[in-house]
């Protein structure tokens, strides 16, 4: 209701700059019409990217979270895309545009199943995305990370597998 | 400003930031190589004003004021200045006294800037008054009467009368009226600003103005009960009494007091004069007037539906005063500010949550004792005049919001959010008063209005959720002695089932203490519960297993019908009733098994056999109620899975929102004792939500303004047949629930020895009542919303105007714009 165009504080049900900055990087050279373009996708969006959830949280859980903000139109589990298995993402899709707008306000930075989960406005599911894009399956930011994370299968893959084998090799050695 | 900020971070350059850290090695141009040019300074000292404690308020005030008047004319610094400054009375309420006295020295040093100021500050109030956006109207007073000494005459009291008399109008034509309680209110809530601001001389007008308002403001209204946090049926002491009443009381108090009005903050006292040092007059300059303003007759309300609000503090029966009584002013001032802000900024919680933590910044020094001061020290303090404990005011607010009823302005979940939030800005300061308000609820359960016991419930679980599930649980051990039926008892299964829902059973049975186990069953630990067919002695299991295997394999429906035959055939046999209903159970349980792995399995099954539901239910009442039967048997010890699922069937319409009802309030009503099982008020309430939704997305769309014939007509009759059902559902709860409620339904009556006279007969009857209250109440908010709606309605018969002239109307283009 506020008389003018800006808040007098941030807003925290915008687009996150990764989705600005990945739609810039594409088109730099024409970076303002790319920014209404990006936005665009968005103003009528009613579904959500929700990052950083444990591999273990199930569907019913993040129903029952999500629900809170309102009804589910369809909720996606982010797969792994060899194994088939969750791989700590989901796509939540709502009826109207305020539910996803409140759910960004209200649910994302909060724990879910002890974790603080990321949501992120999205313009749509599209068959295919519900697969990690990692190299070995899972998200790319399972691939490369140098701490333990229980939830999200201990240290990053990549570096699993090199620690693997210099085990294995300095096993051999013994 | 935000949009600002933004807008630097933009040429940071492209490259995403994959670390935080990168921020340390940073390698942008540096830019604060010059000085901080004024007006970018002014929007940074304006924005922040009062929030640190750390610096002299007034000093910063007169830095503002020079700066600007200095920069007079500078047309960006102009209009940076004043639109802030608005920005700032309409977002965030709690700095208006500081805001509105950077305006009052800035009209001292330049007359022509302060006639600006309140010239866009008048068009803006017109605006609101005429859209009738009333909290908007309410803080646009509050920032106008303040500036009070620099108006000729009596200023902004003529307004306040007329905004009176239209009150008064409203009054008596309507004894239901609400509108005009909600004039009355703003009125009462400016009167304290412009007496604690620098202006004199205006207590005759005060006065005569509340002695006017009384009349109004003292009446009760009919809907107060109905909205009361407390049932006074169940605990008339406890009842709260209306915001505006109080108000209304503590007002003529305080003009008795000769307007000491403790805690509101004057920073305009302590300015100095620049040259003689003297304390700063505003009397100075020749006055100007109170901006033009039209009050339509009649006014308008604008979107939002009015209710009585009745004032609730968790922490006002303590021993010990740590939030100000309902007889200080400070009470309703207080609080009034705290929820706008909360209302106001849902858009940024964290934000939020930090003017919470801060609020004792925004009032007087004396008004709060230090932060995170321990409880128990209260009460050493106590013998001090005015000191209450700043976050316990702050989170009696939030949970006046978050138990507002018949609804709170914002979702429920933002209030949750913003109480994490607290706690996660200062654990040590919130945590304890969370406790405490916590200890409150509990205790009152029994009494509370049901609604409200059940978002307590919802409230408690996520929050802990948020907080690894730690609770002082030891605490309650003693009631685990009481009957099943019981308000305590009853929260305590639900909260652990709402726990276990965002969690998981063995999870939630680590955080509990011995006691409190048993309540964690084997059967809630298991992710896949049996399937009832597996066991030889079950009958029809052959059957069953056959069913669940075919379903498993996703054959056709054709494939299903010889067993489904074959079962009915024996139920046939066995002289069942309808044999219908053991068919339709090895099906839906069958689906059940086979879609236990997931929501999504389960609905994909669902899909699968969409139209053999679908046929059972216009088959035959019976086999449709026992879907619910077999999902809710099934499903058992998770009852969260099952009413997910019942809400699945409803949109597929293969269950209708009365059979829902007619399966939890007759056939499962179990005397009564099934009214005490949190999850089937919540499947009922759910389910009711749904029908209103519904009748509500009709009434939108009958009430388009661009709606002519004949749409018109068609639409006009989809209400009504709509609203016919909508008041069938509600009757249908009132007779079945009614006799719980007066002890007349004949399963209760036959329980024990048929006295009706058992302890838990008593617990039953109770339930009854909050039930009743509950659903009368929402009956009634849906019929008067429909009422009101359809007033400003194209009326049936309207045919389109012969131009296409354009409808759309003009304050929704403003804002369209605005973003």
């Amino acid at each position: 209701m506020s008389l003018l165009s800006v808040n007098t504080v941030d807003r925290l049900d915008r687009p996150s700059a990764y989705y600005v900055g990945k739609k810039k990087r594409r088109y730099n050279d024409r970076e303002d019409d790319v920014q209404e373009d990006s936005m665009a996708g968005l103003r009528d969006a009613t579904t959500l990217y929700v990052g950083n959830l444990s591999f273990y949280t199930t569907e019913e859980q993040i129903h029952e979270l999500f629900a809170k903000c309102g009804e589910i139109k369809r909720l996606v589990m982010g797969l792994d895309r060899f194994n088939k298995t969750p791989c700590g993402f989901c796509f939540v899709e709502y009826y109207t545009h305020q539910d996803a707008l409140d759910c960004l306000k209200y649910v994302g930075g909060t724990k879910l199943d002890e974790r603080i989960i990321r949501a992120d406005l999205d313009p749509g599911f599209e068959e295919g995305r519900q697969y990690g894009r990692g190299k070995s399956g899972g998200q790319v930011r399972d691939e490369y990370r140098e701490e333990y994370d229980p939830g999200r299968g201990g240290y990053g893959r990549a570096y699993d597998d090199q620690r693997r084998r210099e085990e294995e090799e300095y096993g051999q050695g013994r | 400003m935000a949009e600002y900020d933004r807008r630097n971070h933009g040429y940071r350059g492209g490259r995403k930031r994959r670390y935080r850290d990168d921020e340390d090695y940073d390698r942008r141009p540096q830019r604060r190589r010059y000085e901080e040019p004024p007006v970018v300074q002014v929007r940074r000292q304006l924005l922040t004003v009062a929030e640190s404690a750390a610096r002299r308020v007034e000093d910063d005030v007169e830095g503002i004021a020079k700066s600007v008047v200095e920069n007079y004319e500078d047309e960006e610094m102009r209009d940076t200045f004043i639109n802030i400054v608005l920005d700032l009375v309409l977002e965030q309420p709690m700095k208006i006294p500081f805001v509105t006295a950077t305006v009052l020295v800035a009209h001292s040093l330049k007359l022509e800037l302060g006639a600006e100021v309140l010239n866009k500050a008048g068009n803006a109030l017109q605006r609101y008054i005429d859209t009738g956006a009333w909290r908007e109207v309410k803080l646009l007073l509050r920032f106008l009467g303040i500036l009070q000494p620099v108006y000729e005459g009596e200023g902004i009291f003529p307004l306040l009368e007329e905004l009176f008399a239209r009150a008064v109008d409203l009054q008596t034509a309507s004894s239901e009226d609400l509108l005009g309680l909600e004039l009355v209110k703003i009125i009462l809530f400016t009167i304290p600003y412009v007496m604690s601001s620098p202006a004199t001389g205006f207590e005759t007008q005060a006065s005569a103005l509340l002695e006017k308002t009384d009349i109004i403001a003292s009446t009760p209204h009919a809907l107060v009960d109905l909205v009361n946090t407390f049932s006074p049926e169940e605990d008339k002491p406890a009842a709260g009494q209306s915001v505006i009443s109080l108000l209304q009381t503590q007002l003529q108090e305080e003009a008795s007091r000769g307007w000491k009005l403790n805690c509101l903050p004057r920073p305009w006292n302590d300015l100095r004069d620049g040259e003689t040092g003297e304390p700063k007059s505003f009397y100075v300059a020749a006055k100007v007037a109170f901006p033009q303003i039209t009050v339509p007759s009649p006014v308008q309300n604008g979107t939002r539906a009015l209710f009585p609000e009745v004032y609730l503090s968790v922490f006002a029966s303590q021993d010990v005063e740590t939030v100000p009584p309902t007889s200080d002013i400070a009470s309703s001032l207080l609080r009034d500010v705290l929820v706008d802000t909360i209302n106001l900024l849902d858009f940024n919680r964290v934000a939020t949550a930090k003017f919470l933590i801060d609020v004792d910044c925004y009032f007087t020094p004396h008004t709060f004792v230090k932060r995170a001061t321990p409880f128990d020290r209260m009460r050493d303090l106590e013998s001090q005049d005015l000191a209450w404990k700043p976050e316990d005011v702050a989170v009696d607010a939030v949970f006046s919001q978050l138990f507002q009823l018949p609804t709170p302005e914002h979702k429920l979940v933002y209030f949750h959010a913003l109480l994490t939030e607290c706690c996660k800005v200062a654990p040590a300061a919130i945590a304890p008063s969370l406790g405490r308000a916590i200890r409150f609820l509990y205790n009152s359960l029994e009494t509370m209005d049901l609604e409200l016991s059940h978002r307590f419930l919802d409230w408690f679980a996520h929050h802990l959720s948020n907080f690894g599930f730690t609770w002082k649980w030891s605490e309650w051990i003693d009631d685990l002695e009481l009957p099943v039926v019981h308000p305590k008892m009853a929260f305590i299964i639900g909260a652990l089932d709402k726990e276990i829902r965002l969690s998981f059973a063995q999870r939630i049975k680590g955080t509990l203490p011995d006691p409190y186990r048993p309540l964690i069953t084997e059967g809630k630990e298991k992710d896949t519960p049996e399937f009832k067919y597996m066991a030889e002695m079950a009958p029809y299991s052959k059957e069953g297993q056959e069913l669940m295997q075919l379903i498993r394999k996703k054959t056709s429906d054709d494939e299903l019908q010889p067993v489904i035959a074959s079962i009915e055939e024996q139920a046939k046999g066995l002289g069942v009733e309808d044999p219908k209903v053991p068919s339709t159970d090895a099906l839906v349980t069958s689906i059940c098994f086979v879609g236990s792995k997931s929501l999504s399995h389960v609905l994909s099954c669902i899909e699968r056999n969409k139209d053999r539901l679908l046929a059972i239910g216009t088959e035959s009442p019976r086999a449709r109620c026992q879907i619910i039967t077999s999902v809710m048997e099934y499903w058992v010890d998770q009852p969260g899975v099952a009413i997910n699922i019942i809400d699945k069937l409803l949109n597929y319409t293969i269950l209708s929102p009365l059979s829902v009802l007619e399966w939890a309030l007759s056939e499962s009503i179990a005397a009564g004792t099934t009214l005490a099982k949190t999850h089937v008020f919540e499947m009922i309430s759910a389910t009711v939500g749904k029908v209103t939704n519904r009748m509500r997305q009709i009434v939108a769309a009958r009430t388009q303004p661009s709606l002519y014939e004949p749409q018109l007509s068609v639409l006009g009759e989809t209400l009504a047949r709509e609203r016919t059902d909508m008041q069938a559902l509600f009757k249908f709860i009132e007779d079945s629930i009614i006799s719980v409620a007066t002890g007349s339904n004949d399963e209760l009556m036959e329980r024990g020895d048929g006295s009706g006279d058992l302890p838990e007969d008593a617990i039953i009857r109770q339930w009854g009542r909050r039930w009743l209250r509950v659903f009368r109440r929402k009956a009634a908010v849906e019929e008067s919303f429909i009422t009101d709606a359809l007033v400003h309605a194209n009326p049936v018969g309207t045919v389109a105007p012969p131009t296409g002239s354009s409808t759309a109307a003009d304050g929704d283009l403003d804002i369209a714009d605005a973003e």
